[in-house]
């Protein structure tokens, strides 16, 4: 036990010095746009990993809290943190809203529904015109770096920051329903739809506490996301690209484990970010190719994710998974 | 103990190779002028990004050698004011998107140290690219981004040479009044048809604003969704509401779409005058063969050009040599705007960034020295948008673009109203 927190302070240690450890404007982008994914990943995975229902539509929520913080910004001069609580409000209650019906469709139907939802949004925010439309919106620039406006002109590393800090926050909240109640609700309707349903659980209300937790997370993302690029359009936020990478990185990492999505995090995005850098120019696509082709690698030779290749399946899986494993 | 070996042995290269990436260094030379230009190489628009870098290095290649061609800067090697400095093309993969054109902007403008930076085709994507250029001092010149919020947003170290949207849509009107005079043509009427992402929303709001303001009346406005499977519906409504010319703002698979529909329901509007885009694409001609016939683009090269002047022809033999293709508008902006900043670097006479800016706010370059038919280049002290930039409308016959306006640069005249389907 003793031996587990040393381990945690340490790595927080670690990941509090990286963006001194490489500077430079690249590096930093790197290690932000991780963070970004990581924390997606962990929030999709409450609902997708814990609770079992695969939502390829997340980019919904994403570009809810995007969209929301910064026309609060540019419509009543709201600053991004009141913005991104009231997207993340929001985003609750379109989930729970969208919950109600999609949920009631089982495995591939559910996920072809939330893919369907997906496009809806961005065909909707394509021609939303009070929103910018497909023009996009640029949140107003506010001189001077403060942490307040959610803005840092000189330097990436409060961007860091505020998402290292947003991690360590989702980590310690899934961490906490991993073990409680609510997280053995999750694992029973992921397991046996019908089974929780006989042991007297409310599968669609724990179904509705998984998506709107999701839901929340994801779109706090979106707001320091739309800060940190400045400029947002339906085809930016919404993207189906963002829906799929981050199932991608939970599943990858190794679903349904705390720190899964982090490591799918780590390996997508520096293979992504780099192999462009060093193979990109070429026009040939040789970058993608390589991606796609260590993507296939991993699910091929080890489905239980990097963690699983890892070989950290006791440590780090649930309770619960250990007893049966 | 054995696993955990094998476990160790996967585990070690692969953080080697995470630390090992993150540290890459990349280094330069000194005595290179470094020019990063940042194009989608990969996606949809992998080949349109992979013309543009031939643009460039064709331009990179003639400041570079010493050829015989009558062009400013050929017969000398390098930049002359910077002891024969050589041009370095870095091209950098913007994926088409916001996000990864601004971090390829920052990864060059911190490793590669670029004197200056150019690009990115799609709007959105130079949006956040000069950002970044913006927040760091180095300048970026835009050649090709037509969206007039780009040189709005009054930033200091972002020029675009290139003409708007704005601009372009002007042409259209001025071409249309002056087909009118010239000819006594009726055009009281249009349609505004246009896709529905930044590129067609803004020109469909300004082609609105201007039909207005020049007394034309507007009997439809459609928007439809970019990468249609399905336009009957569309050109049912045109059909119904008959305008004198329909306006169109369309990337390639939408145009290609819309022709054969038209053709389809055996309706021919009088003319069709498209928004570059999909309607420059050498994939219409590929694609439609014949059916592209009469088509109208505004435009801003057309390889007619070069019968009137040698040196556009002879840039473009050589574009062709190097790509088994013709010149695009698209490409001959870029090559243009390449030689706009050679030209302000060797007037600076220095890589000095600040330097570099004012020698373009100075810049006075003659038209007689592009190969766009622009009356030449001279920035906005504001806004640092070319405003001497101008376009031409072509026309297609035969599966080649023809120059049809202004009328001193046109090699032939314009067909208006154009054959029915059936007399083709």
């Amino acid at each position: 036990m003793k031996n587990q927190w040393t381990i945690v302070l340490g790595a927080i240690a670690v990941g509090a010095v990286l963006p001194y450890v490489f500077p430079g404007p690249f590096p930093r982008h790197v290690m932000i746009m991780v963070l970004v994914y990581a924390i997606l990943g962990t929030a999709w995975n409450i609902l997708g990993g814990y609770a079992g229902q695969v939502s390829l539509g997340h980019a919904v929520y994403f570009g809810i809290g995007a969209y929301t913080s910064t026309m609060a910004f540019i419509v009543w001069r709201l600053n991004p943190w009141v913005g991104m609580v009231l997207g993340a409000v929001i985003a609750a209650s379109v989930a729970i809203l969208m919950g109600y019906p999609t949920f009631k469709l089982r495995g591939f139907y559910f996920a072809i529904a939330t893919i369907a939802l997906g496009e809806m949004f961005r065909i909707l925010f394509v021609n939303w015109e009070w929103v910018g439309g497909a023009v996009g919106l640029e949140p107003p620039i506010i001189k001077g770096d403060r942490l307040m406006s959610m803005q840092f002109h000189l330097s990436k590393v409060p961007y860091y920051y505020i998402l290292f800090i947003m991690f360590l926050c989702v980590l310690a909240l899934v961490r906490v329903i991993e073990r409680s109640k609510l997280g053995y609700y999750f694992r029973a309707v992921k397991d046996s739809h019908e089974a929780a349903l006989s042991s007297g659980i409310d599968t669609t209300q724990v179904k509705l506490v998984a998506v709107a937790i999701s839901a929340f997370i994801t779109s706090m993302v979106g707001t320091v996301y739309a800060q940190y690029l400045l400029y947002i359009d339906p085809y930016v936020v919404f993207a189906g690209s963002i829906s799929v990478k981050v199932c991608l990185v939970a599943i990858l990492g190794g679903e349904g484990r705390l720190m899964g999505p982090f490591f799918g995090s780590v390996v997508l995005v520096l293979l992504s970010e780099y192999s462009r850098v060093l193979f990109g120019g070429t026009g040939r696509g040789i970058d993608l190719i390589i991606y796609g082709w260590l993507i296939v690698f991993v699910a091929a030779f080890q489905p239980r994710g990097i963690l699983g290749l890892l070989g950290l399946k006791k440590q780090y899986a649930p309770e619960v998974m250990r007893k049966h494993a | 103990m054995k696993r955990s070996l094998v476990r160790l042995a996967i585990m070690l290269p692969v953080l080697a190779l995470v630390f090992g990436l993150l540290a890459v260094p990349i280094l330069g030379k000194v005595d290179t002028v470094k020019v990063g230009v940042i194009y989608p190489l990969t996606g949809s628009a992998a080949a349109t990004g992979k013309d543009y870098i031939a643009a460039y290095q064709l331009a990179a290649d003639i400041v570079n050698n010493k050829m015989d061609l009558d062009f400013p800067f050929a017969r000398t090697e390098g930049i002359p004011a910077l002891g024969g400095a050589m041009i370095e093309i870095v091209p950098a993969d913007s994926q088409g998107s916001p996000e990864v054109g601004r971090a390829e902007a920052e990864r060059l403008i911190s490793s590669v140290k670029p004197t200056a930076l150019m690009g990115c085709h799609h709007s959105a994507v130079t949006k956040t690219a000069s950002q970044a250029a913006e927040r760091f001092g180095t300048v970026f010149l835009c050649p090709d981004s037509t969206s007039p919020a780009l040189t709005e947003r009054g930033y200091e170290w972002f020029f675009r040479s290139g003409p708007t949207d704005t601009t372009f849509i002007e042409d259209t009107f001025d071409f249309i009044e002056d087909l009118k005079k010239a000819r006594g043509l009726k055009v009281e009427t249009v349609a505004i048809v246009s896709e529905d992402t930044e590129f067609g929303k803004n020109i469909s709001v300004v082609e609105e604003q201007m039909a207005a303001t020049r007394g034309y009346r507007v009997v439809e406005k459609i928007t439809f969704q970019n990468n249609s499977t399905n336009v009957n519906s569309e050109v049912l409504r045109l059909k119904r509401a008959n305008p004198d010319v329909i306006l169109m703002a369309a990337y390639t698979s939408d145009t290609i779409l819309f022709v054969r529909t038209f053709k389809e329901q055996k309706y021919t509007p009088p003319a069709v005058i498209g928004q570059r885009a999909g309607f420059i694409s050498p994939e219409i001609f590929t694609t439609l063969g014949k059916d592209a016939d009469y088509l109208f683009t505004t435009n801003v090269w057309a390889p007619d050009l070069g019968e009137k002047r040698p040196i556009v022809k002879r840039i473009n033999e050589l574009y062709r040599a190097k790509t088994g293709k013709d010149l695009t508008g698209d490409y001959a902006r870029a090559f243009t705007g390449a030689f706009i900043l050679v030209d302000a670097i060797n007037r600076a006479g220095s890589v000095n960034p600040e330097a570099i800016r004012k020698a373009l706010l100075a810049t006075d370059y003659p038209g007689s020295q592009l190969i766009v038919p622009w009356a030449g280049v001279r920035f906005d002290q504001k806004t640092h948008q070319n405003t001497l930039g101008r376009g031409i409308i072509t026309q297609a016959i035969g599966g080649v673009y023809r120059t049809v306006w202004p009328f001193d640069l046109a090699s032939q005249e314009a067909v208006w109203p154009v054959p029915a389907w059936d007399k083709r």
